[in-house]
């Protein structure tokens, strides 16, 4: 390849040596690596399975979704078999999110763990063109993923009759271009499609009318990288990692205040302390922790630091992202670079999200920058709820609630500012 | 206005996916890359090289922040400014920016070499605070470091 761009200086550290065995070295594997760490073996188990027996063994392993909603991936792969082929296969590497790094370490760094999970997927699924859609501003990772394809197609593993099995796969990769609805899984499709990256409503969903109008399933990158561990441990195996509810390895993208922020993988009975003080180094000349945001969604105070890394309610399944904040940050600040986000990427399809998300930034700027008077308060708490009720997708349906969580939980640091806003009347 | 090289880039792009459609915000990359933006004239050709309608390219082009139709310059700056850069000072890397340069978020240097662009998270939140130059990702550590980086860049 003639060029190619930096990748990201990441720290990486893993116990488990799934997901990360190789991308935790700050360097791209290529395939000869891979297949020297026994890669492409479950590919070549794969294919001499039942279609059918595959997707029950990803069921079976309890895997579920890494891009955010949690959704488990055997049940939307059976969804999606109940219509008919053509379906398409995509991997969501659209990673946006504030706080979320985790699946460029794959994609940068063993891209072929993703392609054998993929391919494995494809295989289950009865897809013969599939298609990876990354960001804009991942433009290593696209090089880097192409270059793979090529490396794949060499050895067999892609293409036409992929090691004589019969099966046929061709993987694109698409480009993104600055815009984080594009993670949404219906704007993603439109995006792919040459469109404007607008959501579709649903339903139908994607398994019944997706890419192109046919059934399609999306799943994200670590969802997809998880494939090939599942086939190599089978769903038994797989199963003995972590927690018996939420089995499988996890990616934590951690950042903020702490002394080594990167990318951990750990089982999900770890708690969020763990998580910072065990693994992350605790927090930078070892400030109080303030607050704890997962990406732009939850505000988690002091008091909740036990909460497990897994998929019960305000879990952190699903993106894993940590973010830390010390008292030496200001929450409402930080609160008003959340509603900074959700403004500069709200698509504009929904009115209440659209305005709903303007006003909720241009309120909390008001209110950072002590120009706010009571009607601002007023307007706030008013905003905040608003949004959510009316919107298509989830981008609106979450707008507010970090925001709404920060209030109830500090309340303190929001009055302290309200009085304030009494000097302006 | 499109040059040869980026027709051929386009007519990849078209191969590759076997699809007009699917071959547009590629084809939209590679003229930002080649011309420094997207000038309006460019549209207009690819408009009739993909045979979509000007109006839809036009709605896209609008769409995604990346696509640029604003002054030309030959290297784009991204800096981060969502929470995680922001809470480990990424105004500071506005500032050595502003020294370095003389130029604030949206603005082009006099030689349009360099385009200051204010971005949301760029995905490597573990160094924050972070900036791209093009299409490679940086740690900003000091303004000697970013005058350094940004001498590489001719
Ligand atoms: C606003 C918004 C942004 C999203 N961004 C992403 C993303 O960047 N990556 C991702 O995998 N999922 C993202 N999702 C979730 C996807 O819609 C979808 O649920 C996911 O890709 C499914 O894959 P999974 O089941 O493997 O998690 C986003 C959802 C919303 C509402
Ligand atoms: S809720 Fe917001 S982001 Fe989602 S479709 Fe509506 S306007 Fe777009
Ligand atoms: S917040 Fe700046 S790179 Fe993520």
């Amino acid at each position: 390849m003639k060029y190619l761009p930096n990748i990201a200086n990441i720290h990486a550290e893993t116990e488990l040596n799934l997901l990360l065995k190789r991308a935790k070295r700050k360097q791209t594997a290529d395939i000869k690596e891979y297949l020297k760490d026994g890669g492409y073996l479950a590919l070549e188990k794969a294919l001499n399975m039942n279609p059918m027996d595959i997707v029950e063994e990803v069921d079976k392993s309890n895997l579920r979704g890494r891009g955010g909603a949690g959704f488990p991936t055997g049940r939307k792969w059976k969804f999606c078999l109940q219509n008919p082929a053509p379906r398409y296969l995509v991997c969501n590497a659209d990673e946006s999110e504030p706080g979320t790094f985790k699946d460029r370490l794959i994609i940068e760094r063993d891209p072929h763990l993703l392609l054998e999970g993929m391919i494995i997927s494809a295989y289950a699924l009865g897809v013969n063109r599939a298609y990876i859609y990354i960001r804009g501003e991942y433009p290593a990772g696209y090089y880097i993923l192409k270059n793979a394809i090529e490396e794949a197609k060499k050895e067999g593993f892609l293409g036409k009759n992929i090691l004589n099995s019969g099966f046929d796969l061709e993987i694109l990769v698409a480009r993104g271009a600055g815009a984080y609805i594009c993670g949404e899984e219906t704007a993603l499709l439109n995006s792919i499609e040459g469109k404007r990256g607008h959501p579709r409503l649903k339903p139908p969903f994607p398994v019944q009318v997706g890419l192109w109008g046919r059934p399609t399933v999306v799943n994200n990158v670590e969802t997809l990288s998880n494939i090939p561990i599942i086939i190599n441990l089978g769903s038994e195996g797989y199963k003995d990692i972590g927690p018996m509810d939420y089995p499988g390895p996890k990616l934590f993208p951690v950042s903020g205040k702490v002394k080594k922020p990167g990318v951990y993988e750990l089982p999900m009975n770890t708690t969020l302390r763990e998580v910072i003080f065990k693994y992350a180094g605790g927090t930078i000349r070892n400030v109080p922790i303030k607050a704890v945001f997962s990406g732009a969604l939850d505000c988690l105070s002091v008091n909740e630091l036990d909460t497990p890394m897994d998929y019960s309610q305000f879990g952190f399944g699903g993106t894993g992202t940590v973010i830390v904040l010390t008292e030496e940050d200001d929450i409402v600040e930080a609160c008003y670079k959340i509603a900074e986000f959700y403004e500069h990427e709200t698509c504009g399809f929904c009115t209440p999200c659209r305005i709903g998300c303007h006003e909720q930034a241009y309120l909390l700027d008001k209110i950072v920058k002590d120009e706010a008077t009571p009607q601002t308060w007023e307007g706030l708490r008013f905003v905040t709820k608003y949004i959510q009720p009316t919107s298509v997708c989830g981008l609106g349906a979450v707008a507010s609630r970090l925001i709404k969580q920060a209030m109830e939980k500090f309340p303190e640091d929001f009055a302290k500012k309200e009085q304030k806003s009494f000097a302006h009347i | 206005m499109l040059t040869q090289e980026i027709k051929d880039a386009i007519e990849a792009h078209v191969k590759y996916f076997g699809s007009k459609e699917e071959a547009l915000l590629l084809s939209l990359h590679s003229i930002q890359e080649h011309l420094g933006h997207i000038p309006e004239e460019a549209l207009e050709e690819l408009s009739y090289i993909l045979d979509i309608p000007l109006h839809h390219i036009k709605g896209v082009v609008a769409f995604y922040e990346m696509f640029d139709t604003g002054e030309k310059a030959k290297h784009r700056i991204y800096v981060c400014n969502s929470i995680v850069c922001y809470l480990l000072k990424s105004h500071k890397v506005f500032n050595a920016v502003k020294e370095l340069l003389g130029i604030e978020p949206g603005q082009v240097t006099r030689d349009g070499m360099f385009k200051l662009v204010e971005v949301q998270c760029l995905g490597a939140c573990s160094e924050a605070p972070v900036f791209m130059v093009d299409n490679d990702i940086y740690k900003y550590e000091s303004k000697e470091r970013l005058h350094e980086i940004l001498a590489k860049y001719s």
